[in-house]
């Protein structure tokens, strides 16, 4: 996989597919999760802007490090018109990598809301491939192959897509469950602007591995997290998804 | 209580007074598809503690027996609405879906219709005959109104206890849903709400959209509304436009 | 240093037996022949050396379990990877192959990484269809009131051919190890990777949870601030497996 370090001069600066998906606003039902940060300020752990921005760096370097090696190989998968085979691998082996059910679950609903918004604006003989496997799909895939679609963008772009919104969507939430500053939240986003572009360069590198020696970066305190958020919904009240 | 229809004097070319923004300036044209196989889907929306969860359940106890229906209720979810309708016995639990809205009630219904439709679908694939599932949304304000790609039809619900002026206030829920509801009529005296004012007022901002008064306390059926559903239903299923 | 060790067992007509074993210092491999176990499984116990891996250690150990066998194999004593002499990290790698209707158990004591180590702890279990497999894994970041080095570990298991799970894990630096969508600032990390003839509901409880895999076989996890908490709530866990109680026990 060869990564393009400048765009051509007179090439989008960047794609608006990939604006799109990246952006809260997108119909995909990304505004009903909340990344375990719902289950963190249950229990007291975050409580303002050091504690999020904090909660961020795992979310970032854990789950988010995972969905992006996913969704920079489904890119890859998607430009070279990977065959059936090759979707229902990489499902298999991003299932292996996320041992909590509840992520998986999480993971699976964004996918299948994305795809339904995806399937209106950006339908590709990728997209039905993956879909035939499973019509919930893993969300980091979803974006991958909607990303990877497109002439305009690659691996890298779909990576940081999911990269930014495992930060964006638990930050969202610390606005809407802790009636935080809404600045100071965006600024804990804004803070691992480098991580994120680190991050999508290195899931860009391993994009065209084989599904099964795609990275695994594990992070159990969020497989807590999200259990204990799931059993918690059968017991009280959650206004999360995840 | 009758239907208040409104046709008698707003023949010809009416147009609302309040005119918000463009989308809130009558029903949407670009409606939602309609499809052969599946079910009609009403949303029932209004400000919170109007009645909504009321209305629903009294949906279900009286079109229960004629017609297959489910809810998807939009509340927080295992305290309120859906254990309400489970307690009170009008739907088998199967029948009852609950979504999470993400703090955000409104959204969940309008913007971003996703966690909706994934309750709707769940709810087909599990009752194959399903005709008619009826959305809740959580208390929202009264800008909150449902997505056209998820309600083929809303109800849009205020109560007197609101106070008289809720309708004249507008709002695209007020002004465009395809049935308003004015409920706890029985309270008006009592909450000093004139009726009087309250209709007129629904009447003139809403043209020829119609209007029904209701009590649950004097008519636990809510019968004519379930008779509008009843209708809305027939028409669904005698629709002819194109299946996709 | 570089070590390799090997094990093979294998069923006979109605035991298991070891075929053979090859130990390689500091991979030192105890068959254990005091009595016979009521599994039928032949006992191994894996002796290391107080003083690996160190850093430029590269310790292998393959184990192979035939069709019908059964193995238990144990720990004697905590491991500390330590910082070395010489540049680089030190590894550890166990890789097991358990044929169909073969049965695994690998409960290693605890491994330490103390301050300034680099290690890389690898286990990797390829299954047959019907084979069963019960792994633990502690880790503890640093001795008490040490601030623990560096440790990258990767477990994963196939099952005729499939990825059941690919659990990859570094403990970065202390911010990371501090978050809690981390690790939660835990000390200990410990998982029990299960996969045997039933599967559990998920469980969860303080500390812990049970999680059934995608395909098939559960993970128990478990982040605690000491080894004692952390076996506790493996053993909550394993009460809540239907299993559980043909696993064999921890403490042996």
């Amino acid at each position: 996989m060869t990564e393009r370090q400048h765009p051509p001069p007179s090439g989008p600066a960047s794609s608006l597919a990939v604006l799109a998906l990246a952006d809260a606003r997108l119909p995909g039902g990304g505004h009903a999760h909340s990344g375990g940060l719902e289950e963190a300020v249950h229990r007291g752990t975050v409580t303002g802007p050091h504690e999020l921005r904090e909660f961020l760096r795992g979310r970032l370097h854990g789950a988010g490090r995972q969905a992006a090696v996913f969704a920079a190989a489904a890119a890859h998968a998607a430009a070279r018109k990977a065959p059936r085979r090759c979707w229902s691998e990489l499902d298999t082996e991003y299932d292996a990598r996320v041992p909590s059910p509840a992520q998986r679950a999480a993971s699976r609903s964004q996918g299948r809301g994305t795809a339904r918004a995806g399937r209106t604006a950006w339908p590709s003989p990728a997209l039905r491939e993956l879909m035939s496997v499973t019509d919930s799909p893993h969300h980091p895939l979803v974006v991958g192959v909607l990303v990877g679609a497109s002439s305009l963008a690659g691996p890298k772009d779909a990576a940081a897509v999911v990269a930014y919104l495992s930060l964006s969507g638990p930050a969202s939430a610390a606005v809407r469950l802790l009636g935080l500053d809404p600045f100071a939240a965006n600024a804990a986003v804004a803070a691992f602007e480098a991580d994120t572009e680190r991050l999508a360069r290195a899931a860009a590198r391993t994009a065209g591995l084989p599904a099964a020696e795609l990275p695994s970066t594990g992070a159990p305190a969020l497989d807590l997290l999200a259990q204990a958020h799931r059993k918690h919904h059968e017991e009280e009240v959650r206004l999360f998804a995840s | 209580m009758p239907a208040e229809h409104s046709h008698e004097h707003t023949a010809g070319a009416h147009r609302h007074p309040v005119d918000f923004d463009p989308t809130a300036a009558g029903p949407d044209p670009f409606s939602a598809e309609r499809r052969a196989d599946r079910p009609l889907r009403i949303g029932i929306g209004g400000p919170v503690g109007s009645g909504k969860t009321a209305l629903t359940a009294a949906l279900c106890r009286t079109l229960g027996a004629e017609t297959e229906l489910a809810v998807v209720t939009n509340d927080i979810y295992t305290t309120e609405d859906a254990d309400f309708l489970r307690r009170a016995a009008v739907l088998d639990t199967s029948r009852i879906e609950a979504v999470q809205t993400g703090a955000c009630p409104h959204t969940a219904i309008r913007d971003d219709i996703t966690a909706n439709l994934d309750a709707v679908e769940r709810l087909q694939r599990a009752h194959p005959g399903l005709e008619l599932v009826l959305v809740e949304s959580g208390g929202d304000n009264l800008t909150a109104v449902f997505s056209r790609g998820l309600a083929d039809a809303q109800i849009f619900v205020v109560d007197v206890a609101g106070g008289d002026k809720v309708p004249r206030k507008g709002g695209p829920g007020v002004t465009t849903a395809d049935l308003l509801v004015i409920n706890k009529v029985d309270l008006a005296e009592r909450v000093g709400a004139d009726m009087s004012v309250m209709c007129a007022d629904a009447h003139r901002m809403r043209g020829d959209l119609p209007v029904i008064t209701q009590s649950l306390t004097d008519d636990p059926s809510a019968g004519d509304t379930a008779n509008w559903v009843r209708h809305r239903l027939a028409e669904w299923s005698r629709s002819d436009e194109p299946v996709v | 240093m570089r070590s390799r060790a090997r094990l093979v067992v294998e069923a006979d007509e109605r035991r298991s037996v070891v075929r053979e074993l090859r130990s390689h210092a500091p991979l030192t491999l105890f068959p254990r022949r005091r009595r016979e176990e009521p599994s039928g499984a032949v006992v191994v116990h894996l002796v290391g050396s107080a003083t690996s891996p160190l850093g430029g250690d590269d310790l292998e150990l393959d184990v192979h379990v035939g069709p019908g066998a059964r193995l238990l194999l144990r720990g004697t004593a905590a491991t500390l990877a330590l910082p070395g002499h010489r540049p680089g990290g030190s590894r550890g790698s166990v890789r097991i192959e358990v044929a169909d209707g073969g049965t695994v158990e690998y409960l290693p004591e605890p491994t330490v990484v103390t301050s300034r180590a680099e290690h890389e702890a690898e286990l990797a279990v390829r299954m047959g269809e019907h084979a069963r497999l019960c792994c633990r894994e502690v880790l503890v970041l640093g001795r008490s009131g040490e601030r623990p080095g560096r440790l990258r570990s990767r477990l994963e298991l196939e099952r005729a051919g499939t990825a059941l799970l690919r659990n990859g894990f570094d403990t970065a630096d202390s911010r990371l190890r501090d978050s809690h969508a981390y690790l939660g600032g835990a000390r200990v990390l410990a998982t029990e990777a299960v996969v045997w003839d039933r599967d559990p509901a998920e469980c969860s409880g303080d500390g812990w949870a049970l999680m059934p895999l995608a395909g098939g076989g559960a993970l128990s996890t478990v982040l605690a601030g000491d080894v004692v908490t952390a076996g506790s709530a493996l053993a909550r866990a394993r009460e809540a497996h239907p299993c559980g109680t043909e696993l064999s026990p921890v403490a042996g």
